[in-house]
């Protein structure tokens, strides 16, 4: 290696390569992906996170969720994603093309997150999910920080979502705990977290049935 | 073995000191934070009344400031003196280079302040705020230039695997930075595409930059202490191309049964694939480093064993089987730590404690220390890797069967996580040793080039056995 041109555009094309490979490769595949319109529902899928959701995936993301929680469904067979009735489908590109920062996430520590919006039998609402975050989990943190507690006036009507805690959680009388907005928007975002549409892409690949059996 | 020794050390002392010390400071911090996000995994509770000190910020704060904090400063200066080593003069550009630590460490410190902010970027190995990558950008540039200096106006015309690899690794970093804060935050890519552009930043910062940075270390150090020329060296630039040609393109494979296109994960087996050819060279050029003594050369040793591991490993879990039991768990963490701590710290380690005595001219203050910092490195790796893998086999084991709760798999693995905490504890100890022991003898710089005698300065090497 005597000719330090050659050596620094080598060192420049490998990089190029790679980039033109991976990042341009899949912007061209995927870059203009449109949403999907049914003619059946005059619709089209996905649909826009309400602005309050899109809010609560910038706190999701700026406290780390996806440190412990995925955000995407593997293919039937791959796993136990569908058993643990996380999603019917996998996940397809095509989810994530409104999300403003899209958290595919790399550890499952707690649940998956893709369909939580849509658990069955019940999925949890936003009450449900403030609860949750104020008391955790075995194996979740709270998330008090998110919280206020404050004075309520005499014979004053509960706020709005005040949580309603039990035991040694519950404030001192006269007092009602409530949510910031990072926290509502939080929740908000979390309920509205499904993929239930099936595009033609994403229809639900049947496991392939194992070698002898009919 | 006698230390051979340089005038051409002690007239590029300042900056690599500063570089030296800053990144094991980091270091040292990133431990801490690293036992505190341990101490969470086993009790949730731990710190959750502050939004700074939730898991999720813990996490990235600490791999930042091993990554940018430590990995970047210690591999930097290192690579800079083996630049400057082999240039044959002293490092040129030396203010840049005092410019570069100045504000790529100030880059650092506002990265670390943005994320407790709730800045943080939310990726893998990026967590950095947008907003200092045009601080770190332009500061690394300046780190380089002492650098590439050497390498341009170097005085044999021949040049080392040594130096293609410190080279590589000074030049590239900076379009690695610069092309993907264009495409995920000047004009970000829609959907699954900032997954992928950020795995892709991933994989070329620890293949295109952190890697190439150890290896230079360790092609510098391991023919100096083992006094041979390194057998098979004419294989050594085919090991180097491949790293830099194939090694971008095995990010896929953190991506495998995700919303992503299906050639992504497919490219990455192919190329973790081809990449052990360069693993094989590394193996055949320094395996020598096996049987030479001396602390530096046993912790290199060490760290070039776990980098070869590491490269079987990620070619072995790229396959959709294998990954089907591996992804989403902490054997992610426990590969993660394999390559970045076993595997390129313990090779900076001892790129340090070869480089330091010889930068300042003092012997290391405390051998003790030097003893203490080994053997809490060896103990608290080993115990690392053990626990994760134990905690991977109870967890993936609960996830694949869906009749398992996240409780049940919580409580499981909370043993092996204790053990985790306490390997992250011990490996602390050990570097507070260092950077103790790092503080006391770069404190001063002791000048034997003034007499025009050639001084052996009989040994400059700690011996730890």
């Amino acid at each position: 290696m005597k000719n330090n041109v050659i050596f620094f555009l080598g060192l420049f094309t490998a990089l190029l390569i790679s980039w033109a490979g991976i990042v341009l490769g899949s912007n061209a595949q995927l870059g203009k992906l449109a949403p999907y319109y049914d003619d059946n529902d005059s619709t089209s899928y996905p649909q826009w996170l309400p602005g309050v959701a899109a809010q609560g995936q910038l706190v999701y993301r700026d406290l780390g969720c996806a440190s412990c929680h995925t955000q995407q469904v593997r293919r039937p067979g791959f796993g136990s994603d569908q058993a643990r009735g996380w999603g019917e489908r996998q996940s397809v590109a095509r989810d994530y093309i409104y999300q403003p920062a899209p958290q595919l996430g790399s550890y499952r520590i707690g649940p998956d997150l893709t369909n939580l919006g849509d658990r069955k039998p019940s999925a949890p609402d936003v009450d449900d999910l403030l609860h949750l975050l104020y008391v955790g989990a075995p194996g979740m943190p709270s998330y008090r920080f998110l919280f206020h507690t404050r004075q309520l006036g005499v014979g004053a009507q509960a706020s709005d979502h005040a949580l309603s805690l039990k035991g040694a959680l519950s404030p001192p009388a006269g007092t009602e705990v409530v949510p910031s907005r990072r926290a509502l928007e939080l929740a908000s975002y979390l309920v509205t977290l499904k993929t239930t549409y099936d595009y033609p892409e994403a229809v639900p690949l049947a496991a392939a049935p194992k070698e002898g059996e009919k | 073995m006698k230390a051979e020794y340089s005038p051409i050390d002690r007239a590029s002392s300042v900056p690599l000191i500063l570089l030296l010390r800053s990144g094991v400071a980091w270091l040292a911090l990133s431990g801490v934070l690293g036992l505190v996000a341990a101490a969470q995994l086993i009790s949730p509770h731990f710190l959750d009344s502050w939004s700074f000190t939730t898991y999720g910020r813990v996490t990235a704060l600490a791999e930042t400031s091993f990554v940018y904090g430590w990995l970047a400063n210690a591999g930097v200066a290192l690579a800079l003196w083996s630049l400057g080593r082999l240039s044959g003069e002293p490092l040129r550009g030396q203010g840049w280079a005092l410019g570069g630590w100045l504000f790529w460490n100030l880059g650092v410190l506002a990265a670390l302040v943005g994320i407790v902010h709730g800045d943080s970027t939310g990726f893998t190995l990026l967590g950095l705020p947008r907003y200092v990558h045009l601080v770190l950008l332009f500061s690394y540039a300046a780190l380089a230039v002492p650098g590439i200096l050497a390498w341009s106006g170097r005085q044999r015309k021949i040049s080392y695997a040594s130096q293609w690899y410190a080279v590589a690794a000074l030049f590239l970093f900076p379009w690695i930075l610069s092309v993907v804060h264009v495409t995920l935050f000047a004009w970000p890519a829609r959907g699954v595409l900032q997954p992928i552009i950020a795995g892709w930043y991933a994989q070329c910062a620890w293949t295109l930059w952190i890697a190439p940075l150890v290896l230079s270390v360790a092609y510098f150090v391991v023919p100096k202490e083992t006094g041979k020329v390194l057998p098979s060296y004419e294989f050594a630039s085919l090991g180097f191309w491949t790293l830099i040609f194939v090694g971008g393109l095995t990010g896929g494979r953190h991506l495998i049964g995700g919303p992503v296109p299906a050639w992504i994960p497919a490219l990455a087996v192919v190329s973790c694939a081809l990449l052990l050819f360069h693993t094989f060279i590394v193996f055949l050029n320094l395996r020598g480093a096996v049987f030479a003594r001396g602390v530096a050369s046993r912790l290199i040793s060490i760290g070039l064993a776990a980098y070869i591991l590491g490269a079987l490993v990620d070619a072995v879990t790229s396959f959709h089987s294998v990954a089907e039991h591996t992804q989403f768990t902490y054997f992610d963490t426990l590969q993660q730590q394999l390559a970045l701590y076993a595997g390129a710290s313990t090779v900076l380690f001892g790129g340090i404690y070869f480089a330091l005595p010889r930068i300042t001219g003092n012997l290391w203050t405390s051998a003790g220390l030097v003893r203490a910092h080994v053997g809490a490195t060896v103990v608290g790796l080993l115990l690392l890797l053990i626990s994760l893998g134990g905690a991977y086999y109870v967890q993936s084991q609960g996830l694949l069967d869906a009749k398992v709760s996240f409780a049940t798999i919580t409580a499981q693995t909370r043993p092996w996580l204790l053990g985790a905490f306490y390997a992250q504890a011990i490996l602390l100890v050990g570097n507070i040793a260092l950077l103790v022991n790092l503080l006391a003898s770069a404190c001063w710089i002791t000048d034997f080039s003034a007499p025009a005698t050639f001084n052996p300065a009989p040994a400059l090497e700690t011996s730890a056995t």
